[in-house]
């Protein structure tokens, strides 16, 4: 009897916690969607509920917010992330995961060195350089520094799952006289093709996401990134919070798209690299 | 770059390695050897060169910067050597000592203790939970992961915004606070306290689905062993989990502490974070302003090494400590 009491104490217990847990992640994500939608967003206050549903906010953003040339920005610059920090990563991991040569703990060192550096540090020296460069204000000279900051996690992450491919796959197709093209393309890239869609999405992502950079970097109006897009409706004294977050909805729903879509392949992206170390 | 793939590439001179006969077999050893030694660095190269210019070099120019007088002039930029005069001024004022560092660190600690602690709390949970459950879990924690900064931070404004608030207006309701004369962001406790929970919120996903990953690891064996000798949850917790995933806790905690030092975003955009208000300043955003809206690149460099060097330190202590782990050899 006692035992099946404690289990319906503790099934209590879970459901209340599991509630606790979803209010707690999902309401910012809801009062976000649904503040977006409320036609009267801005005197919304205390009611969970939104007085109406209505996508003027969304409409006012790209029209009068230029919005869809931010989220164009940002998509440019993160595809070029992607692509760069991918190609990049991918050789350097093969290169710390599969030879063994001088200095190979000293590199690995230095780029997890390299993972602390603030940004604080990077964006005085670089905005210098860049002004000096005439490269304010240009996607490629952002996507640059995006590839930068990337790269180490997708270094670190990718070595993993290039440790994780047996040796002798790759000697049976050797033996099998494979070249080392081949076997790259053959043998090699498919297997860690899964570490490789998830350091991907995580380069997207800091390109996505990052504001300092863009902000400090980015002043000629139709060069914004949608994150900093959005500081365009964020008034000092009186804020428009429907375009607010109507903005914010546009820049959160793909990230969150994408968490969903490879979340079996985000948890084993972390396990093979942040956790193996 | 396929090319530097290929085994036995374009002849090079060999220059390292004394040189011996120069017969057939001799030679294409040497030539292996060389591209034995040579493959891994062509294949860092890129890597490599993108980190030292993007990342090591601008660390030097700032390290350089902080001991300057920076001015633009003519569209150019011109700097006077100072010494070290940032570093005495910075860390001679009562600003770095009373506020920025105070600020910085508390701040820090709060929000690697509180998401170490929720993270770890969720991970116990989606553990004990059934497939069902634990996929709608896991979705909303992915959720409040995959929030951006920018926009989590603009949401948590939202909710403790004065007067529309929904924070401040339950709060109102409740008779706790004047609703039109109380705003939550111009005192440094409630202005850090909603920081906090916007960090805390962003940063508890990737402990809690790290912590879990390694929960899964634990052989079952040793909590029905630990159940036998008596052993209440919270001693199997502190006597079989801890110490089993040990190098887990150790490594989400060093990364949210790393992470949580450099918390720039979640503060600027708060209402006063941009400089405005100077009892909310941490050290990156003190570092920012000084360079950016009152162009001292000067001190705002010393801060920023200030800030590099605080980070070093602590990971010196992560690189450490995933050397011990020593599951694997780097």
């Amino acid at each position: 009897m006692s035992t099946r009491r404690t289990t319906l104490t503790s099934r209590a217990g879970l459901s209340v916690a599991v509630a606790a847990l979803l209010v707690f992640t999902l309401f910012p994500v809801y009062w976000m969607i649904s503040t977006a939608l409320d036609p009267k967003a801005s005197l919304r206050g205390s009611d969970v509920l939104p007085s109406g549903i209505s996508f003027e906010h969304f409409t006012y953003v790209f029209e009068k917010g230029n919005f869809g040339t931010y989220l164009l920005n940002s998509a440019l610059v993160g595809l070029a992330t992607i692509v760069a920090a991918g190609v990049l990563s991918l050789f350097a991991a093969i290169a710390v995961a599969r030879f063994k040569f001088r200095f190979r703990t000293s590199v690995l060192i230095m780029i997890l060195i390299v993972q602390m550096v603030p940004l604080e540090a990077l964006v005085i020296p670089l905005f210098i350089q860049m002004r000096d460069y005439d490269m304010l204000n240009s996607l490629l000279g952002l996507s640059v520094v995006y590839i930068a900051l990337s790269l180490p996690f997708a270094i670190w992450t990718l070595r993993g799952f290039v440790a994780t491919v047996p040796k002798e796959v790759e000697e049976a197709a050797y033996i099998d006289g494979a070249s080392w093209p081949r076997m790259f393309w053959s043998v090699l890239l498919p297997l860690v093709a899964p570490g490789l869609v998830a350091t991907s999405i995580f380069a997207f992502i800091t390109a996505w996401n990052e504001f300092v950079f863009a902000y400090t970097f980015m002043k000629g109006s139709d060069k914004y990134t949608a994150a900093v897009g959005i500081y365009q409706f964020f008034g000092e004294n009186s804020t428009a919070w429907g375009p607010v977050m109507a903005s914010s909805t546009l820049v959160t729903l793909p990230v969150m798209i994408f968490f969903v879509v490879i979340h079996r392949k985000l948890g084993s992206g972390l396990a093979a690299g942040a956790v193996k170390g | 770059m396929k090319e530097t793939l290929v085994d036995g590439g374009p002849e090079a001179p060999a220059r390292r390695g004394p040189p011996k006969s120069d017969g057939g077999a001799e030679s294409a050893r040497r030539r292996k050897k060389l591209v034995t030694v040579t493959r891994p660095w062509l294949l860092l190269a890129p890597s490599l060169l993108v980190l030292a210019g993007l990342l090591l070099w601008p660390l030097i120019q700032v390290g350089k910067l902080s001991m300057q007088d920076y001015e633009v002039k003519f569209g150019g930029g011109v700097g006077t050597f100072t010494g070290f005069d940032h570093y005495t001024d910075l860390l001679s004022s009562g600003l770095l000592w009373k506020t920025v560092l105070p600020n910085t660190v508390f701040f820090a600690i709060a929000c690697v203790g509180l998401t170490v602690a929720l993270g770890t709390l969720v991970a116990l949970l989606l553990n004990r939970l059934g497939h069902f459950w634990r996929l709608i879990c896991s979705i909303a924690i992915l959720a409040a992961w995959a929030m951006p900064a920018v926009t989590g931070t603009y949401v948590w404004i939202w909710l403790f915004q004065p007067q529309d608030g929904m924070v401040s207006q339950i709060a109102g309701s409740l008779g706790l606070i004047d609703p039109e004369t109380t705003n939550w962001f111009t005192e440094r406790g409630p202005f850090y306290a909603i920081a906090t929970l916007n960090v805390i919120h962003h940063g508890f996903p990737f402990v809690a689905i790290t912590v879990l990953a390694g929960l899964m690891t634990i052989p079952k064996e040793l909590y029905e062993a630990g159940e036998l000798d008596g052993a209440n949850a919270w001693q199997r917790f502190w006597n079989i989990t801890v110490p089993t995933i040990k190098p887990v806790f150790l490594v989400v905690t060093i990364l949210s502490t790393i992470w949580d030092f450099k918390v720039f975003t979640q503060i600027y955009l708060q209402p006063g974070g941009d400089g405005s208000n100077e009892d909310v300043y941490n050290l990156g955003v003190f570092s920012y302003i000084q360079a950016f809206a009152k162009n001292d690149y000067g001190t705002g460099a010393a801060a920023a090494v200030l800030l590099t060097v605080l980070l070093l330190l602590i990971t010196v202590v992560y690189i450490r400590t995933l050397f011990r782990q020593g599951e694997e050899d780097l």
